[in-house]
């Protein structure tokens, strides 16, 4: 099929369904606090709301501030092309993919820490500085998963190591996956900006780390900014599935049904775990990022003693 | 008869804990004590029949032992008769612990499996440490921290060395000892040596060998004399034991070469180590501690030279442990009446209590190898055995370290003794019940050391045959 | 049940880790106590096949000492002490995170060379007992509070019982009681000692170590 059909198809589903868990994140965590929350589709509707409005650009900024949003959203768009959905295999594959995806997401950090330098603001600069940071952790505990699941699927392909032939199975090996599922799971809390890590529903700036940077956008750019985020979830998750879920059944329709199960439920993990843990001091936020890189670490050593 | 005399103290030791006079405890443990001791001379004669099904052996290796705990705790029973007329705290655990420590020491000396040994010895560890507390103050507390945790992690390390002593024992499926002497043509080799090292490092943690003797000084210095003697002179050399038991295995599998480097290697470190830091030591109590790990050493040195160094290493057990009685009982007893053992704060002994001055003499003389004291003769035959067997350094190196020894502790001693009298904190009289103790072991010292009575021989040349493999 | 016995020794690790770079005494004492239960259930998971009386009775000793009593008797033991939170280690939180995953690759790599014989049920017990082994033995050396030396202590026991649970048929059954029950002795005397430390020291988040230069 022709290549560019499968990429629109590949975004058109991306698009649409990415908005969904992130409104079910929300309801688990008003089910938590005794609330009956906003609807599971808020996130459409604001989104809605959003590209409706005007951006308002401030006199300091510069070109970084209002390209930043956009590098955003076409970054976290090319790599969910490198991501398999499901059955639906991705569009783009090639040895070495992996690194394409991490430095893909380097790129849009640097983008998002760049403009929120560029507003003069201290707020801004404070959230550019911790998310600096924490990156630098958290890309080290990414690729130590990275290196063990290419260690067992023998590939440095991101769709070899968790795409429709996959090689992963519980059965053979179980504690590696435990492992690199339970790493992973913290990377996901850290580079969403979720709790344990950062509180994606405080109002009080001190506190914040992704919130923060892109306090100053308005208007459109703070919709690319909102679906970038949203998206970036949706394929950080689109990884975990099939590392936590190796289901390979044949058909297509119990597959896709799996899958979108298996990301419900990953998408109520994450709301059980910021509904029940607070933010963790900053100072041990890198504790925890130590740890997650410590666990890869592990499954990798288990995975070179078992051969 | 065995279990008898493994039960007796420690049913005593749960009797104890009911609320009693302290007298009565005192008395209590002196009668265990001498029945205790009974029991073992009737054991010279003859020995008792195995029991457990070869669980617990009595042979001569740990009848030596058997005794050197017997008499220890006969004379601390002596002596605390009339240590605690002057002492106000309660002694109700800390006599409890005393006859469980006497009960884990005998198991000690008749288990025939290794791990019913390890059992053992955890024990007397576990036992030990809140008799180094008795006085609940910071340092004390730091002190029986520091020894809990040391040798528990020594322990640990030894279990370890157990273990892997089971897997290299795969083939023959048992931990009793006479099992693996009988199999040991099937040891596997490399486990065997793997549990070696971890016996030597587990259980010399335990007896206070270099390195890891840091537990030692802090330990010996803050508990009374009558505990530091029972640990000094009984504790240690269970594990010593332990390592015997070890010996016997490895000399019948051949890897003599192996064990022995590895000991020499750790005595030598031993003895080179207290002489480093004797020399600017003011505390009697902790000079005594530098001086049990310089003794420590040499055992172990004896006991990697082979043959003659064994025999000296054996008898030196016993001349160890006499000595040590002389040289805690002797600091506590100074201890107890000016409150301190520091040079720095009691001085002129010999003046007010001159039977006291004339014990820390002969404390100095015994545990420093000088004649006529046995522990010169034992030190001689260790010596003797490095000059058979070429290793002139180490000749060098042992006679230079315990001449540090002597002068890091005469000097103490004699600034202890002499000088103007500073006020004691108790009346003007001495105690007839700690000096009887003193006296005895001083005496029987003495007499060893002069002249070496035939039962005793034969019983020493029968431990080095067993040890050797030759029967 | 291979992989089930693989999946608890990664998890006894993994709990080793957590507690490693843990800084609240309370969570250290309850992830020790569900390590325990782990290893508590690891005879079960061993023999699955043919259930002895011999693990059914090692394993209810274990659960019983290690998963009830022992934890209970830490919390006695720190039941005066107001502040619930660690001093910083002597390596820092985040470098002791660092060594231990250093430690276990360590561990993994010594046991390179050690060949249990036999056909043990699992090929990881032995790395795995190593590195928990050696996480508690880093644990005791780097903290500066008694209780999580202790627990130090009781991690290295752990990871030693782990060990020995591959052995079941060399060491006879009293033996291993006689080894559970030394520990928990262990840990009785421990637990009393640190209690009378507590009592002493008033500030009890001095250090059990005395400073440097401090003599006595």
């Amino acid at each position: 099929m022709n290549i560019v059909f499968l990429i629109l198809v590949h975004w058109l589903i991306v698009l649409t369904l990415a908005p969904l868990f992130t409104g079910v994140i929300t309801k688990v965590k008003a089910f938590f606090a005794g609330k009956k929350g906003p609807s599971v589709f808020q996130a459409y509707f604001d989104l809605q709301k959003l590209f409706q409005k005007s951006s308002v650009y401030s006199s300091t900024t510069t070109w970084i501030f209002r390209a930043a949003p956009i590098v955003n959203l076409a970054a976290v768009l090319v790599l969910s092309l490198l991501v398999p959905v499901g059955v639906l295999k991705a569009p783009v594959q090639f040895a070495g993919d992996i690194f394409l995806a991490a430095y893909i997401l380097g790129l849009a950090r640097f983008f998002m820490i760049a403009a929120g330098l560029d507003t003069g603001s201290s707020f801004e600069g404070m959230g550019a500085s911790r998310e600096a940071f924490f990156s630098c952790l958290t890309e080290l505990a990414l690729f130590m998963n990275f290196i063990t699941l290419s260690l067992v699927a023998r590939s440095i392909s991101l769709s070899t190591m968790i795409g429709a032939d996959f090689p992963l199975s519980w059965k053979l090996m179980g504690p590696i996956l435990l492992l690199v599922a339970a790493s992973f799971f913290i990377v996901i809390l850290a580079e969403n900006a979720r709790i344990p890590v950062d509180d994606p529903d405080t109002h009080l700036e001190l506190t914040m780390i992704h919130e923060v940077m892109i306090l100053d956008h308005s208007g459109v750019d703070l919709a690319y900014m909102f679906y970038a985020a949203i998206i970036k979830l949706f394929v950080f998750a689109g990884i975990l599935v099939p590392i936590i879920f190796p289901i390979q059944t044949g058909n297509i329709t119990v597959d896709m049904l799996v899958f979108l199960g298996a990301m419900l439920v990953v998408s109520i993990m994450i709301g059980v775990v910021e509904s029940v843990m607070a933010r963790l001091r900053l100072n041990r936020v890198q504790n925890l990022l130590l740890i997650a890189f410590a666990l890869a670490f592990f499954g990798f050593v288990v995975k070179m003693w078992k051969g | 008869m065995l279990t008898i005399l493994i039960l007796m103290p420690f049913l005593c030791g749960l009797g104890v804990l009911l609320p009693l006079s302290k007298v009565f405890r005192l008395k209590l443990f002196l009668a265990v004590s001498l029945a205790h001791s009974l029991i073992t001379v009737s054991f010279w004669r003859q020995m008792p029949i195995q029991e457990y099904h070869g669980f617990l052996v009595l042979d001569p290796l740990g009848l030596i032992l058997l005794s050197i705990i017997s008499f220890l705790f006969l004379s601390v029973s002596i002596f605390m008769v009339g240590y605690f007329q002057h002492e106000p705290r309660r002694n109700r655990v800390f006599m409890a612990c005393l006859f469980f420590l006497l009960s884990t020491m005998t198991i000690v000396t008749v288990s025939y499996h290794f791990g019913l040994l390890w059992v053992a010895i955890e024990a007397t560890t576990l036992f030990s440490a809140p008799l180094i507390s008795f006085h609940r103050n910071q340092q004390s507390l730091q002190a029986t921290w520091r020894y809990l945790l040391v040798c528990s992690v020594g322990i640990a390390l030894a279990l370890l060395g157990t273990f892997f002593l089971a897997i290299a024992a795969h083939d023959v499926h048992s931990l009793l000892l006479p099992v693996l002497l009988k199999g040991a043509a099937s040891l596997s080799v490399n486990w065997m040596k793997l549990s070696i090292i971890f016996f030597i490092v587990g259980y010399g943690c335990k007896m206070g060998l270099a390195p890891t003797h840091s537990w030692k000084p802090e330990a010996y210095g803050q508990a009374t004399g009558m505990v530091v003697v029972l640990m000094a002179g009984a504790l240690t050399q269970c594990s010593f034991l332990a390592l015997l038991r070890v010996a016997q295995i490895c000399n019948k599998t051949g890897l003599t070469g192996f064990y022995s480097s590895i000991l020499i290697v750790s005595g030598v470190l031993s003895l080179i180590v207290p002489a480093m830091f004797i020399l600017g030591e003011r505390n009697i109590k902790r000079a005594f501690a530098y001086s049990s790990v310089e003794h420590m050493g040499l055992l172990v040195l004896g006991l990697g030279l082979g043959a003659v160094g064994l025999f000296g290493a054996l008898f030196h057990m016993i001349n160890n442990a006499l000595a040590k009685v002389i040289m805690f009982l002797t600091a506590g007893s100074v201890a107890q009446k000016y409150g301190s053992t520091s040079a720095d704060q009691v001085r002129g002994v010999i003046h007010l209590y001159p039977l006291t001055g004339v014990f820390l003499i002969a404390a100095l003389l015994a545990g420093t190898g000088m004649f006529p004291f046995g522990t010169f003769h034992s030190e001689l035959l260790i010596l003797n055995a490095m000059i058979i067997s070429k290793q002139y350094l180490l000749v060098a190196i042992s006679v230079v370290c315990l001449a540090i020894m002597f002068i890091g502790i005469g000097k103490i001693v004699l600034d202890i003794i002499h000088g103007q009298p500073k006020e004691p904190v108790l009346p003007k009289n001495e105690n007839l019940f700690m000096n009887a103790a003193i006296a005895a072991a001083v005496v029987l010292l003495i007499t060893i050391g002069l002249w070496m009575p035939s039962p005793l021989e034969k019983l020493l040349h029968d431990a080095v045959a067993l040890v050797e493999g030759a029967t | 049940m291979t992989s089930w016995v693989d999946a608890s020794c990664i998890i006894i690790v993994f709990l080793s880790l957590i507690i490693l770079s843990n800084y609240r005494v309370v969570a250290m004492i309850r992830v020790f106590a569900i390590q325990s239960l782990v290893l508590g259930l690891l005879p079960f998971f061993m023999h699955a096949s043919c259930i002895s009386s011999r693990d059914v009775l090692i394993s209810l000793i274990t659960l019983i000492l290690k998963v009830a009593l022992v934890p209970s008797i830490l919390f006695w033991a720190i039941r005066h002490v107001s502040m619930r939170a660690e001093i910083k280690p002597i390596i820092g939180f985040g470098s002791s995170i660092v060594f231990g995953a250093l430690i276990i690759a360590g561990a993994f790599w010594i046991s390179l060379s050690l060949k249990l014989p036999g056909k043990p049920v699992s090929d990881l017990i032995l790395p795995c007992s190593l590195s928990t082994v050696l996480l508690g033995f880093m644990i005791m050396v780097t903290r500066t509070r008694a209780v999580t030396q202790v627990l130090g202590y009781l991690i290295m026991e752990n990871g030693i019982f782990l060990f020995a649970v591959s052995l079941f048929d060399v060491m006879p059954v009293l033996i291993e009681m006689g080894i559970l029950l030394d520990i928990f002795v262990a840990v009785f005397i421990m637990a009393i000692v640190v209690n009378h430390i507590n009592e002493e020291f008033e500030k009890s988040a001095e250090s059990i170590i005395p400073k440097i230069g401090e003599t006595f």
